[in-house]
């Protein structure tokens, strides 16, 4: 365990050969070993599991667990491979056809064929790095039976993830690294929740999650009967000013993509949007922003920030209309005064707003991320995931800045994993399963066991408040 | 039923089937439109032209499927048919097989340089290939070697004969020497890439290059052997080219690596790696020389159409591959997935009895 | 950022020495070469490709190609040339070639915006299908003997000693930098060659973007496929043939990376300068044609292949050193 940054990704990849090590050794059974390359680690029977499975999609189930096998022959022996292949997935217990592309795999089921692969190659160590990242309960519940009975049959396992109550059902024995330090390791029996926080972040955090009252404002937005085929349909809601709605769920439950309806990246294909009472078709970003609704993705590096370029420059991206002189060109001035009124405001730790996104720490960046959105003054805010892979100091930090939104009249749709997080914050929490809709529920009848019975599933009357 | 067909039978090969379906119609409609058409002459004139442009596409698809282009084989192709034919003016007593073995040494050197850049000097193969493109073409223009042309007067006796020469006829439908090279090469390639480690990883690394890395697949290697292996292809069939034509400039086989990617392209192979065959290619090959031999004999259009027919050909072909073959491929695995679900339920109950 | 930005300057100045360098030489070894006579037919003689290399750096920064733009210069050039032989009034034809690369444009940024296809595959074609268009036009003919204001706008000096195509690319180069450095659509073009997901999240219509990318490449191919009719004085199917690589070769020289995000028109400039005096010179040293464009593409392979090895030098370099620091802190 540890946090974003305290090197544990860095510490895989140098045990598996991607990376090299400057100094120190590494033993097994005993004996120091030198791994170079992937090849070594193959020979010495380490591999590792990433939270984004590494699968060939244009090759088939068989071929992606034996392609990188040193032994495999130089002529393919098709129909052997395709025996090995069922053997081993037989004794998973998972039954996928061997012969079908691995393209339209589920994650699940793509992170079944890399254990597959780990097992084929007689796997010694098995890393593996978050591998529940992405999954449902469900397919959580499949990967542990997995990993048990590995374990069971002798393979050392290491888990790395930042679910707490994941690593304590999981795990024998817990390790804490922090800032590329190791800090201890204890047996399961001995860690509580108290220790493991208090070593990962260096001091005892008492207050996690910042109390608020809401006061309910004006409706801002409306929803009504939206859908969208094979996506979602029929969500029907409504956002306040001064209030943070929460959308609870598991992955594969489809908050994301309301969201993106919401903002007109992938515009829903009926219902309605009333913004103030009036109702609104929303079919592209612009349009959204123009009417007031912003959305903060859940993926700051790959569609949040540009990483290459400036802090200011990322903020005035969404407005950049508004810093134009007559003929178009841009007032670096005024661009300048945005970026350093909200360094101020969100007190973005930087040397300059001139810097880089990229050489910002996470949470400084998730900080100019919502600057971007902030600046675009919306009505409606939706943030999908906005502590994801921060820390915990930066977490808090920006808690508190969604207090604040919400204290000023915002409208703040919450989207989250982070069952603790999305009780505490939210006034109202809607619950999302497959693309429908369980039920909203306020924050007085909302506890963990009623979200994650309504997310999963189970039928429970849900109590509506309008 | 259906599962099995859907296990064995995929888009891809719906894919070949209609064009082998459109080829059949190309032919049907010239036929009606050309006075003996349906001859062996056809045949035996279409085949030859196929068989060269068909390596040089074969060759062109090993790079493809690493996700990486190779532009400079026409000049390769030009350099090494140019070279040879010198090697041969001036050393006519030279073995067939020596002159042949020369024309795919050199091309392999020429794919060597190619795939060394990409491969180990990480520059991007299409800012490669467009260089040497120009490189390997000025080198055959710089060559000061007397005077600039290849004549068939110049070319040994055994050469000029292999150009006409029939390996065996099926009634008056002759199989030269060239066809059967390109035929063996069709087989060779298609068993390697399919069956062999090396043809495999060709597809792994343009279906996923990063996790090529990770797996320790050796990506570099493997990207320079194609690079290589195309060269080798491109230089036989310079050898093929100065067997059929003889007469030689230095512009010879300008442009024939657009006629090479298109083939390709046009067969199924895409440029975004990792999906294509052997057999595609060839068919696309045989698809657009066919067009491209019937135009000339067509007297309706002007033959000057073929050159803009390629290009319409190539955006239609990657048009249909985006909008309709890679749909096709989503549904046919999405349905495979429903057939063949994880089986949840054994799951929860053991999980259930465990805890129990 | 900062290294690159770093690496970039220093590519900048890189450029500038090699530069100086030439110049020096050139200065010393021809005797008229600083006469402005001599600077004009240096820039003149490849005119129309350097007005291409202004559009092709911000779709290359835009991290797309257009492998199209000579064909597109053929054929538009080759339609004006077709109609005005069938007796069609000159002005019509001109605004006909025009339009025909208004058209090109639009074809491949449908293509490139709308449709999502890869730009190298689909410009590819447009290679491939505008020079078959071109030949189809003219087939083995050559056209020439257009108005004499035509060939003389091509071949004389307009204003001052400036002929008009030299002028055309000098408002072209200061509107596009202009545009590119200082301006909201600048922006626009660097931003979505960093990271187009990013632009469309935030609100950019990233296919407006490229399309007009598209349409104006298309347009200036199609004015300097023009510009190069009036100076050549006439036309054949294969006019501006393989002109495509000398413009990369110059956006990519100039530091644009191909992957897109970055590089400035200084750089390129510099580029353009510094191809164009090693063309005149390598033409003193009676250099053929052919033989030049082989060192443009030894030129253009080391402009990306330099700065890899030397990344590779330095990183192993600072590793080595790295290394031996902490062997002394031990000590």
């Amino acid at each position: 365990m540890g946090e974003n940054g305290a090197g544990k990704s860095t510490l895989i990849k140098i045990m598996t050969g991607v990376y090299h090590s400057d100094e120190g050794e590494m033993l097994l059974d005993g004996r120091p070993i030198r791994v170079n390359n992937s090849v070594d680690a193959q020979v010495y029977g380490l591999a590792a599991i990433y939270q984004e499975p590494m699968v060939y999609p244009d090759l088939n189930v068989a071929e992606n667990i034996f392609i990188s096998h040193r032994s495999q022959g130089v002529i393919v022996n098709w129909r052997k491979m395709y025996q090995e292949a069922e053997k081993i997935l037989a004794e998973l217990d998972v039954n996928l056809d061997v012969r079908m592309p691995a393209r339209g795999l589920t994650l699940a089921a793509q992170q079944t064929i890399e254990i597959a692969k780990a097992i084929s190659l007689d796997v010694r160590v098995l890393i593996m790095d978050e591998p529940t990242a992405s999954l449902s309960a469900h397919e959580v519940e499949q990967l542990f039976k997995l990993t048990r009975s590995l374990r069971d049959q002798g393979v050392s396992i290491l888990f790395i993830s930042h679910r707490m109550d994941e690593v304590f059902e999981i795990a024998d024995r817990v390790t804490v690294f922090r800032d590329g330090r190791w800090i201890s390791t204890l047996p399961r029996g001995e860690i509580t929740h108290e220790r493991a926080i208090r070593d990962m972040v260096g001091r005892e955090i008492e207050d996690f999650f910042a109390k608020r009252v809401g006061q309910r404002g004006e409706q801002l937005m409306a929803v009504r009967g939206l859908n969208k085929e094979n996506v979602f349909s029929d969500i029907n809601f409504e956002v306040y000013g001064g209030e943070v709605l929460g959308f609870a769920g598991l992955v594969g439950s489809r908050r994301t993509d309301v969201g993106l309806a919401l903002f007109g990246v992938e515009p829903a294909d009926s219902g309605e949007i009333i913004l103030k009472g009036k109702a609104e078709k929303i079919h592209s970003p612009e349009q959204a922003l123009r009417v007031g609704i912003a959305y903060m993705t859940e993926d700051r590096r790959q569609i949040g920030l540009t990483m290459p370029m400036s802090i200011t420059s990322n903020i005035s991206l969404p407005m950049l209309h508004q810093y134009l002189s007559r003929f178009g060109l841009i007032q670096r001035q005024a661009e300048e005064a945005t970026a350093e009124h909200y360094r101020d405001r969100l007190s973005i730790r930087t040397p300059s707003i001139q810097q880089p996104v990229a050489m910002l720490s996470g949470g400084n960046q998730q900080k100019v991320m919502l600057s971007k959105w902030l600046n675009t003054r919306p009505q409606v805010l939706i943030l999908d995931e906005p502590t994801r892979g921060i820390d915990v100091g930066a977490k808090a930090e920006v808690h508190h800045i969604i207090n604040e939104l919400a204290a000023q009249g915002l409208g703040i749709i919450l989207i989250s994993s982070d069952m603790p997080e999305i009780l505490a914050m939210s006034d109202r929490i809607l619950v999302m399963r497959e693309g429908r809709q369980m039920g909203i529920f306020t924050r007085q009848d909302a506890t963990q066991e009623i979200v994650l019975t309504a997310a999963m599933g189970q039928d429970r009357s849900p109590l509506e408040t309008a | 039923m259906m599962q099995r067909v859907k296990r064995y039978f995929r888009p891809e090969q719906l894919r070949e089937l209609s064009l082998v379906f459109l080829i059949l119609l190309i032919f049907l409609f010239f036929g009606t439109q050309i006075e003996g058409y349906f001859s062996p002459r056809t045949f035996n004139r279409v085949t030859s032209d196929v068989a060269i442009i068909a390596v040089v596409a074969m060759g062109e698809t090993l790079v493809l499927l690493t996700r990486n282009f190779d532009l400079s084989v026409g000049s390769i192709v030009g350099l090494t048919a140019f070279f040879t034919g010198k090697l041969l003016t001036f050393n006519p007593d030279l073995l067939p097989v020596g002159a042949l073995l020369f024309a795919i040494g050199l091309g392999a050197a020429l794919g060597t340089l190619n795939g060394v850049l990409v491969a180990y000097g990480k520059v991007p193969s299409l800012i490669v290939t467009l260089g040497t493109l120009a490189i390997y073409r000025s080198i055959l223009v710089a060559f000061p070697a007397g005077t600039k042309n290849v004549v068939t007067q110049d070319l040994p006796q055994w050469l000029l004969d292999l150009g006409g020469m029939q390996l065996f006829s099926i009634g008056e439908f002759d199989i030269k020497p060239v066809v059967a090279v390109g035929l063996v090469m069709l087989v060779i390639f298609q068993l390697v890439t399919s069956y062999t480690r090396f043809g495999r990883r060709l597809y792994a690394i343009g279906s996923n290059p990063e996790a090529a890395r990770v797996g320790g697949l050796p990506s570099q290697r493997i990207v320079l052997f194609a690079f290589i292996l195309c060269g080798a292809m491109a230089g036989l069939a310079g050898f093929m080219f100065l067997v059929r034509y003889g007469n030689l400039t230095p512009a010879a086989a300008q442009g024939m690596e657009l006629q090479g990617i298109a083939a390709a392209v046009v067969g199924g192979v895409s440029t975004l790696g990792g999906v294509g065959t052997m057999i595609g290619a060839m068919l696309g090959a045989l698809m657009i020389n066919l067009l491209q031999q019937s135009l000339l004999r067509w007297l309706v259009i002007s033959t000057f159409w073929v050159g803009a027919l390629l290009g319409l050909m190539i955006l239609i072909s990657v048009t249909i591959d985006a909008v309709i073959i890679n749909r096709l491929r989503n549904i046919w695995t999405q349905q495979g997935l429903e057939i063949n679900p994880v089986d949840e339920t054994k799951v929860v109950n053991e999980k259930e009895s465990h805890d129990a | 950022m900062m290294r690159r930005l770093e690496r970039l300057k220093s590519w900048e100045g890189f450029l500038l020495a090699i530069l100086i360098l030439i110049v020096v030489f050139n200065i010393f070894t021809t005797p008229h070469y600083l006469q402005i006579q001599n600077q004009i037919n240096l820039f003149q003689l490849h005119i129309e490709k350097i007005i291409i290399v202004v559009i092709m750096t911000f779709i290359i920064i835009n991290a797309e190609i257009d492998l199209s733009v000579a064909s597109v210069m053929g054929l538009a050039g080759c339609v004006m040339a077709y109609l005005f032989e069938q007796g069609v009034p000159f002005g019509w034809c001109l605004l006909a070639g025009l339009m025909t690369g208004v058209l090109a444009g639009l074809i491949n940024g449908f293509m490139v915006a709308y449709v999502g296809l890869t730009s190298l595959i689909v410009t590819l074609a447009a290679l491939i299908g505008f020079r078959g268009l071109a030949h189809v036009l003219l087939e083995n003919r050559s056209v020439g003997n257009f108005p004499d204001w035509f060939d003389r706008l091509g071949q004389q000096p307009l204003i001052g000693p400036f002929p008009l195509a030299m002028i055309v690319f000098f408002v072209f180069l200061i509107i596009a930098l202009i545009i590119l450095q200082w301006s909201g659509a600048g922006r626009h073009v660097y931003i979505i060659g960093n990271n187009r997901q990013v632009a469309r999240y935030s609100g950019v219509n990233v296919r407006r973007v490229k399309m007009t990318l598209y349409v104006v490449s298309g347009t200036v191919a199609a004015i300097a496929g023009l510009l190069l009719a009036a100076r050549l004085g006439s036309m054949r199917g294969d006019t501006a043939l393989g002109t495509e690589l000398e413009v990369i070769t110059m956006v990519v020289l100039g530091g644009v990376s191909i992957f897109g995000g970055t590089g400035t028109l200084f750089g390129v400039l510099l580029a353009i300068l510094i191809i164009l005096n090693l063309r005149n010179g390598m033409g003193l040293l009676n250099i053929t044609g052919e033989i030049q464009t082989g060192v443009i593409g030894v030129l253009l392979i080391l402009s990306v292949l330099g700065p890899n090895i030397w990344r590779g030098v330095r990183d192993a370099w600072n590793r080595r050193q790295r290394i031996q620091r902490m062997h002394v802190g031990e000590e």
